[in-house]
């Protein structure tokens, strides 16, 4: 494995549970674009799992179906072909190969359009991930009117931080923010319609964690933790 | 088969629902919250100590098991063992965000249930947990103690170096050696 001893010893005290507040949110930053950490802390996990055994069921205070029920509604339908699109990334990806990724993407965007109902062409989608098999945001940009929509595929929640979504292109110089993204609905964004469309169809997309409310200076606060690029989604 | 969800026709259940789960079927996501509420429950509230907070905690797993489900891989461990990292991680989030430090409640009286109930005893154990013990009893037994109070219970460096009365940074050392030695020894 190529991760170090050290990043090996901070997997194994996050899966323990011991890093201080700062240490633990830094670490679960971490993991969500570096696979090796991730799968360190996953191999920690399963090592202290069997100690679970030995914890006796408590009674809860009562039923929390429902409210779990209630807080999971509200996309269904889209979530059904995605999910069963990601199935089919994860087994390109199986098949080791890159090429594999890309033509999953194409089949969700095909499956989006079926989906939303797109029919006008100049249709492109953007995966915005951490790794192959982990779509995190779904972008559609139609080039004919520079539409875009944000679609959060397995976006996880964030609890007093906002998401970002951001162009980058060499044309452009720095990041350009397309504004704040929502974590559980659909997001239209306007603001594409000043930019070139050579430079939409060929820019980075890229998502960042940010202060509610978006960045307070315009440029990202961090690294990206999830990125893609536009590919046409053909007939 | 994974020995580390007690007994194998019941892993074998919650497999099936996972699958289902991941393609989205409400009824399988109810009849795997009826199946594991109660354990993930009682993972939760050992850490967090306060029952409405567990409660809180719980729905939070229960959400993020539904939007993971796809996720989950058979061939890396079973159902029961993805689930409760997944509660486990939720509740230490909530133990960890900044708030005073709850040692009160770790300070008097509390014991790891491995050494309450003898886990070598119960007819559920699985081999997986007789290595893990095996590995165990080779650490010494207050450094053995830490790992058991950090993993049940969720106590912080903090809190373990005021219980057994050692420096932070002392308590930061031995976990690490004893993790590493864990390791080493489970693998060989």
């Amino acid at each position: 494995m190529s991760l170090s001893p050290e990043d090996d010893l901070n997997a194994a005290e996050y899966a323990l549970g011991t890093l201080d507040a700062a240490e633990r949110a830094e670490v679960a930053a971490r993991r969500q674009r570096e696979a090796d950490l991730d799968q360190a802390i996953v191999g920690w996990e399963l090592r202290l799992a069997p100690l679970a055994e030995a914890i006796p069921p408590a009674a809860s205070p009562r039923d929390f179906l429902g409210d779990i029920e209630a807080r999971l509604g509200g996309t269904s339908l889209t979530r059904d072909a995605i999910v069963d699109l990601t199935k089919r990334l994860r087994f390109w990806r199986a098949s080791a190969v890159a090429a594999g990724a890309i033509a999953a993407a194409l089949a969700i965007g095909i499956a989006l359009q079926e989906t939303t109902r797109l029919s006008a062409p100049h249709q492109f989608v953007a995966i915005l991930q951490k790794s192959a098999d982990q779509p995190a945001f779904v972008v559609t940009v139609n080039l004919d009117d520079r539409s875009l929509t944000v679609r959060p595929v397995a976006a996880p929640p964030q609890a007093d931080k906002s998401y970002e979504l951001w162009i980058i292109d060499a044309k452009l110089g720095a990041p350009r923010s397309l504004g704040v993204i929502d974590q559980s609905n659909v997001t239209a964004n306007p603001k594409l319609q000043s930019y070139d469309p050579a430079i939409v169809q060929s820019a980075t997309y890229a998502v960042t964690i940010e202060p509610p409310g978006g960045s307070p200076t315009g440029q990202p606060s961090g690294a990206p933790v999830f990125v893609g690029k536009l590919i046409p989604t053909g007939p | 088969m994974d020995p580390s969800s007690g007994s194998s026709s019941a892993g074998e259940d919650l497999a099936a629902l996972m699958t289902r789960v991941a393609s989205r079927d409400r009824a399988a996501f109810a009849a795997l919250y009826r199946a594991t509420q109660a354990k993930l429950f009682g993972v939760v509230v050992r850490i967090v100590s306060r029952r409405d907070v567990a409660g809180e905690v719980l729905q939070e797993a229960y959400v993020r098991i539904w939007e993971k489900a796809a996720d989950f891989d058979l061939t890396k461990g079973s159902p029961l063992a993805w689930m409760t990292a997944i509660a486990r991680n939720r509740a230490l989030d909530e133990m960890r965000r900044p708030k005073p430090l709850a040692i009160g409640d770790l300070s008097e009286g509390f014991d790891p249930p491995a050494e309450e109930t003898d886990p070598l005893a119960s007819r559920d154990r699985s081999e997986r947990l007789a290595a893990l013990l095996r590995c165990l009893d080779a650490l010494d037994p207050e450094k053995r103690k830490i790992v058991l109070l950090a993993y049940y219970r969720g106590a912080s460096r903090e809190a373990l170096a005021k219980k057994f009365d050692h420096p932070v940074p002392t308590i930061k050392t031995w976990l690490r050696r004893s993790l590493s030695e864990l390791k080493d020894c489970l693998s060989s």
